[in-house]
Formats: structure tokens, C-alpha cells, sequence
């Protein structure tokens, strides 16, 4: 065995941390009530209530109207004065419920396509020339005991409604797990796991859904997670999940409905996610993940797919800004074993974003899918679950957001779709998003 | 080799034996007003984190992933609450996986419920007023009054979590308030003249600082919070600040300064741009801010 002094000094370092957390754990105390009350006397400092600023010496201060003016300015610092002693501070003296925060988003759009028949592949895409409802999605969060707080989002189309997420989520579990619950879109790559309405473009990347479907990779299962002790940002995934779903695994199970049996009959999920604060106006977020698990095709058939992406943003943060500018780029490289053959392919995206004003921004999109290569194939091999994909396919679209506030926004968008195989066609849309409800916290 | 190994070794003991016997509580603050009052509290006991940068938005700060790395080794979180955060700290909260830090615990402070708010709504409100915070407006550490509050309730705080050093955190906390206390006599006695005296702010951010000082905001240049001006309202400012003679335009330094400073030019104010928060990095303490502050609004005012 080589010795590596790195390594060992890693390792060391890593147990190091491990322990002074759980020693300083024990220092701690066991849950104590915060003080309900800010009471002066028990630090002892001289605290002598806040004089109403109104008695401040004033040079000028002999007119009725300053001295109005004092009075109405003492009012409030009455009620500071208040605060110091022993009286409960007013704050968060609004109404407070256990109901979860409960949030409602739209997402409409008028399209126009250049041929009906269109290669669209994402559930929340605009499909069909004219008005469409592109998702409308309820969601619901809270914290359900110290233990696990609990998400769901629930889309409604017009034809009924779907359970986009709900999993529980641990707040406390020890050498810095996490674990995730119940149904929940997968943490691969960058794009996959985050909702529509997060993204710089009204449609999905058809890598999406040519690799994992309509819905993107989503399903009922389990996840853990841990946050490396590391110096810098290092977060280790793992889940499994049904493999079935022929919006959300089509590279797996697809529309089979496969009996599990055993562990060989569920998909897994890796990934390592990676962020470095390159300075306080320049970020990367860089993260490599991994999909397994069956395919129809036949007994013992399985598939995989290799993701990688970037996330390079700039957003000036050390002077008056409103710029932001972000390049992300991400690939798939899916393997599949079918009967008789190994058949693969690429797919990859990649999108720059640039917020040129407080309420303005652009985005320029450009996708690449390979033709699928067989391995031992003859010529003429088609792929089973896309048979017209014989060639490359690439796209590009540009887009125009302008958002009104926080909480709406309205997007130009114009795509030209090459595929290889056939005529190369445009799409337009004006979408419009409405959000109402609990103010959404953002991931990075 | 055998030497290096036991040296690595230990190395990694002396890392441990130290850290666990005079460990520093570690504290993140959202903001740098709350991290430079709780490095004065904590002095040698504490080592302190800021995550926002003074010149940025505290509504609008970037989830960073590396800020939860920064969560899940925090013994105490201290926000400002009152929504101002909500945008993003829910996110690294969560994903900081520190069940020491979550809401509810002992090492959870928000300082929205140490003090008293000002502008909390009475009335039915909704996004139509803007982007309103519905527990009461959360800017509140520019009214040294109620940073005294915080102070000693973060002071508490310190002492509960970490008993062995109470002595320290409760002397230091009296410093802190009795130099506050100080310095608050010295502001309140330079700007004696500030009274009444009419200004324009960008965003409904410094209520407080007005309500301590007797100044009077008579417009926005916001028409609504977090909704951009527009000509019309743009118009209307520059109307109210030319018939009620206002003095000075004030906004914290990251909002954009274009039309203010119009407005200021064509009214015959003075503009005025401060940094919304401490220096952290420069080790800059609240009252060092505040003398600036002060410093800063007495010039824009003439007085």
C-alpha cells in the first residue's frame, strides 16, 4: 500500500472536525426556552431607559410647531422604551397560525409554432398554438415537528393534477446527513431537480426530456445526503427511487410496471455537487452525478447515465448593481443495453443569462443531442425509445423577461429547432407567471 | 515515514485538545450590523460570520452554498427576521443540516422579536402595497434604542449557550450599552437640528433612523416597496420635493442612485449615499457606523 501523507492528513483533519463538533455539542445546553422577555437587570448594565429623543436641547425648538413635531416624534420612542423593560415586544404581534406557508404559481403562454407537429418534450412546455396553461402549482411547506420540515408541490393542468414533490426532509441528523423522503425530483445536474418557474427559459431543454422525460426524473424513494467537513463546499448525494414512469424515467422503466423485487429493480442516484466562491461578484457551482438502473428492453438490461455542470455566475455584489450575469452548461451521457447491443448518446445544454437591468433580462440558449451510437449495431439500428432520432439535433433560443415585480414576470421567447432528420422549424412565445402567496426562498 | 506519521498524528491531537478546551462559539449574523454588535458582545469568545456584504441588498443575497457550510458549523444564527431574510436563508437553514441552529432552538435569534417594530400593519394587507413585510418593517438597527435591546438580548443569548464564559458576554454587553449609551447622547446632540427637517428616502428602509432623529420622510422614491420608480412617480417625487423643501435625498448605497440623484439636482437637495450596514471586514464597530452615519447626514443637511 502507498503511503500518501495528503491523504492521511485529510483524513485526520476530517476525524479533527468530526470530533470538536460533537465536544462542543456537549457543551452545550439542553434546549433552553429563548428569553420571552429582554429583562436589563440580569446583565446588569447600565440601562437607563431610553429618554424620548424629544428632550434633546434644541436651539430652536420654541414654536408650536416643533414642539408638535416632538411630541409626535416621543410617541414611538415610547414604545422603544417599552421594549427595554419588562413588557413582551410587540414584534411578530401579527397573526401567527400553524398553517403551513402556502403559495400559488401560474404559468400561461401564447404560442406559435411553424409546424404543429413540433419536438417539445417537457410537461410545462407551451405545446399547441394559442393560449396555454403551461403549470399551475400549489405548494405547501412547513417545519412538521424539531425533527422534519415537509414540502409539496401540487401541479394542476387542465386535465387534472399531479404530485410534482412531497418529501420530508431531516433538520437533525448527526455527521451532517440529510435525508430526503417521499416523492421528490432528483438532484441530478443543475436543472432537473429546480421548478419551471426558476428557469431563464419557457421550455425545457429537450436533453431533459429526451434523457428522463416530460416531468424530468422524479419518484417516490429515499435520499441521503451528506455536507463533507471539508473546507470547501463538498455535498455527497445518494438516493434510490421506483425506476418506473414513462414521464420520468423513460431511460429506466419506463411505462413498464415492473414488480420490485429487489434491489436491482430500483433506480440510484449519485452525485457530488462542488461550490467555490471565487470572489464575493464571481461564483462556481460545479457537480457530477450518476443514474442507474433497468430497462425493459429485456432481462437484465440496464442503463445509465453521466451528468456534469457548471454554474458560473457574476453578480456584483460590492458596489450599486443590478447585473447578473450566469453561464450554465450541462451534459448527459446515457448507455443503454438493449437486446443484441449497447446503444449511447449525448446531450447537453448550455444557457447565458444576463439581468442588464433591475427589471430586464436576457438569455441565449443553445442544445446539442448526438444521434444515437450503437455499439455493434448494423446500419439502420433505431433507437427503441426514440425511433425518428436517427441524427443530431441542435436548437438555440433567445429570450426577453421583464419583471413587473418579485412576483411576476412576462417573457419573449423565439426558438429555431434544427433536427437532422428533418426540416428545421420555429416556435414563439409570450408567457406570463403570476406568483401570489408565502414569499419563495431561492436555491443558489 | 514513522516520524511524519506520529508527527501528523499529533498534529491532529493538538488541533483537538485546544479546540475543545477554549473553543470560540461560533456565530453567523445575516447581516453585518447584527455581526458587528455580536463581535463586540462575543469579543474573545466568539468568532463571527456576516454573510451579507454592506453594499448588498439584505432582501436580494445569494444563497451560496457555502454560506450553509458556514450554518452547519454555527453554534448561534442571528438574523434580523421580520421577513427580511426569507428570500434566501430558509434555503441554507435547511440545507445547513445544524439542528442547533433551527428556528425554535437556543441558537436561533431573531432580533425582530427583541424589539419593538415600527410600521407593523393593522390592517388586511397584500402584495398590492408592494413587497410589504407583513410582520412590521425589519430595518430597525439604525435607532441605537433599539439596538440596546438587541444588544442585551443577544448578550443573554451568548450566556445561555455558552455558560462558561457569562461573565464575559455580560460585561461586555454593559460596556457596549453604557459606550452606546454615550454615543447615542453625542448623535442625538449633533443632529439636535435634524428636527423636523423634511428628506426623501429610496426605499422604505429607514423609518427607524427617522423616528429616532425627528426626521420626516415625505416621499419615496420607490412608489411602492420594491417596485422601481416610473416616470409619473419619478414626476410626483421631484414635485414634493421642490414644494415642501426637502433638504436631503437618503439611500443606502445599494439602490441605484440615477434618479435620485436627478431628483437632488433639479430640487436643490443634497444626495446622500451611506453604506447600509458596517464595514465587517474593515472590523468596523456599530458605533464607528453610526459616527459616519451621523457624521454623513449632518453634513447633508446643512447643519
Amino acid at each position: 500500500m502507498i503511503f500518501n501523507p495528503k491523504r492521511v492528513a485529510a483524513g485526520a483533519l476530517a476525524c479533527a472536525m468530526l470530533l470538536v463538533r460533537s465536544a462542543r455539542a456537549q457543551t452545550q445546553p439542553p434546549t433552553a426556552p429563548p428569553p420571552a422577555t429582554v429583562d436589563a437587570t440580569d446583565t446588569s448594565p447600565a440601562h437607563p431607559p431610553a429618554p424620548p429623543p424629544g428632550t434633546t436641547p434644541s436651539d430652536d425648538s420654541k414654536d408650536i410647531a416643533a414642539a408638535l413635531a416632538a411630541d409626535a416624534a416621543s410617541k414611538p420612542a415610547d414604545s422603544a422604551k417599552a421594549a427595554d423593560t419588562a413588557s413582551p415586544p410587540t414584534a411578530g404581534g401579527g397573526v401567527q397560525s400553524l398553517n403551513p406557508d402556502i403559495s400559488l404559481i401560474a404559468d400561461f403562454a401564447a404560442a406559435a409554432f411553424s409546424n404543429d407537429d413540433h419536438l417539445e418534450s417537457g410537461a410545462h412546455d407551451p405545446v399547441k398554438n394559442g393560449f396555454n396553461l403551461q403549470a399551475l402549482e400549489l405548494s405547501f411547506a412547513a417545519a412538521v415537528d424539531p425533527y422534519l420540515r415537509f414540502d409539496s408541490h401540487i401541479t394542476f393542468d387542465l386535465h387534472g393534477l399531479d404530485v410534482e414533490e412531497a418529501y420530508g426532509t431531516t433538520l437533525g441528523l448527526p455527521f451532517r446527513l440529510q435525508a430526503r423522503l417521499g416523492q421528490f425530483l432528483n438532484r441530478f445536474g443543475r436543472l432537473n431537480a429546480s421548478h419551471p418557474h426558476t428557469w431563464n427559459f419557457s421550455d425545457q431543454p429537450f436533453a431533459l426530456g429526451r434523457v428522463f422525460g416530460a416531468e424530468g426524473n422524479k419518484g417516490l424513494g429515499v435520499e441521503l445526503s451528506w455536507l463533507t467537513p471539508l473546507p470547501w463546499y463538498v455535498e455527497l448525494v445518494g438516493s434510490t427511487m421506483m425506476a418506473d414512469g414513462e414521464d420520468t424515467s423513460r431511460s429506466f422503466l419506463g411505462a413498464q410496471d415492473r414488480t420490485v423485487r429487489g434491489p436491482k429493480d430500483l433506480q440510484y442516484l449519485t452525485a457530488a455537487k462542488q461550490f467555490f466562491p471565487l470572489s464575493e461578484d464571481w461564483s462556481l457551482a460545479w457537480g457530477v452525478s450518476g443514474a442507474f438502473g433497468p430497462n425493459p428492453s429485456g432481462p437484465g438490461n440496464r442503463s445509465a447515465i453521466y451528468g456534469s455542470d457548471v454554474y458560473l455566475k457574476y453578480r456584483p455584489i460590492t458596489a450599486e448593481s443590478s447585473t447578473i450575469v450566469s453561464l450554465t452548461s450541462e451534459w448527459f451521457y446515457r448507455r443503454r443495453q438493449i437486446p443484441g447491443d449497447i446503444v449511447h448518446d449525448v446531450s447537453s445544454y448550455s444557457e447565458l443569462f444576463w439581468r442588464f437591468a433591475q427589471r430586464w433580462a436576457s438569455a441565449a440558449r443553445y442544445e446539442y443531442g448526438s444521434a444515437p451510437l450503437f455499439v455493434n449495431g448494423a446500419r439502420g439500428s433505431v433507437d427503441p425509445l426514440d425511433p425518428s432520432w436517427t441524427a443530431s439535433r441542435q436548437r438555440v433560443a433567445l429570450a426577453l423577461t421583464h419583471y413587473p415585480s418579485e412576483f411576476s414576470r412576462f417573457r419573449l421567447q423565439v426558438s429555431r429547432d434544427m433536427p437532422a432528420w428533418r426540416a428545421a422549424s420555429y416556435a414563439g412565445f409570450l408567457t406570463a407567471e403570476l406568483a401570489i402567496g408565502a414569499h419563495g426562498a431561492h436555491a443558489f | 515515514m514513522f516520524q511524519r506519521l506520529s508527527s501528523l498524528f499529533f498534529f491532529a491531537l493538538a488541533l483537538l485538545v485546544p479546540h475543545s478546551a477554549f473553543a470560540k462559539l461560533e456565530v453567523v449574523a445575516t447581516t453585518p450590523d447584527l455581526g458587528a454588535i455580536a463581535r463586540e458582545v462575543g469579543g474573545p469568545d466568539v468568532h463571527v460570520i456576516a454573510m451579507a456584504l454592506p453594499t448588498q441588498d439584505p432582501h436580494f443575497v445569494d444563497a451560496k452554498p457555502h454560506l450553509a457550510l458556514a450554518l452547519s458549523k454555527a453554534n448561534l444564527l442571528v438574523l434580523t427576521g421580520a421577513g427580511l431574510e426569507v428570500g434566501w436563508l430558509p434555503t441554507l437553514l435547511t440545507g445547513s443540516r445544524n439542528p442547533d441552529i433551527q428556528a425554535g432552538s437556543p441558537g436561533y435569534l431573531d432580533c425582530s422579536s427583541l424589539v419593538a417594530l415600527l410600521e407593523v400593519p393593522t390592517v388586511q394587507v397584500d402584495r398590492s402595497q408592494g413587497d410589504i413585510h407583513p410582520q412590521g418593517n425589519p430595518h430597525f438597527s439604525y435607532d441605537p434604542r433599539r439596538v440596546e435591546t438587541l444588544a442585551v438580548g443577544l448578550g443573554k443569548r451568548l450566556a445561555e449557550l455558552d455558560p462558561a464564559h457569562k461573565p464575559g458576554y455580560f460585561a461586555r454587553t454593559k460596556a457596549f450599552v453604557d459606550a452606546l449609551n454615550a454615543a447615542r447622547a453625542r448623535w442625538e446632540a449633533r443632529l439636535s437640528k435634524a428636527r423636523g427637517q423634511k428628506i426623501i428616502a429610496y426605499h422604505n428602509s429607514l423609518v427607524y433612523l427617522t423616528d429616532w432623529l425627528g426626521l420626516e420622510v415625505v416621499e419615496h422614491i420607490e412608489p411602492k416597496p420594491g417596485i422601481p420608480p416610473n416616470p409619473s412617480h419619478v414626476a410626483h417625487v421631484l414635485e414634493v420635493a421642490k414644494a415642501s423643501h426637502v433638504r436631503a435625498i437618503v439611500q443606502q448605497s445599494f439602490y441605484p442612485s440615477g434618479t435620485s440623484k436627478l431628483i437632488a439636482d433639479k430640487a436643490g437637495a443634497t444626495f446622500l449615499q451611506f453604506p447600509g450596514y458596517p464595514d465587517f471586514a474593515a472590523a468596523q464597530s456599530y458605533s464607528q457606523y453610526m459616527d459616519d452615519l451621523v457624521g454623513k447626514l449632518a453634513k447633508a443637511l446643512g447643519i
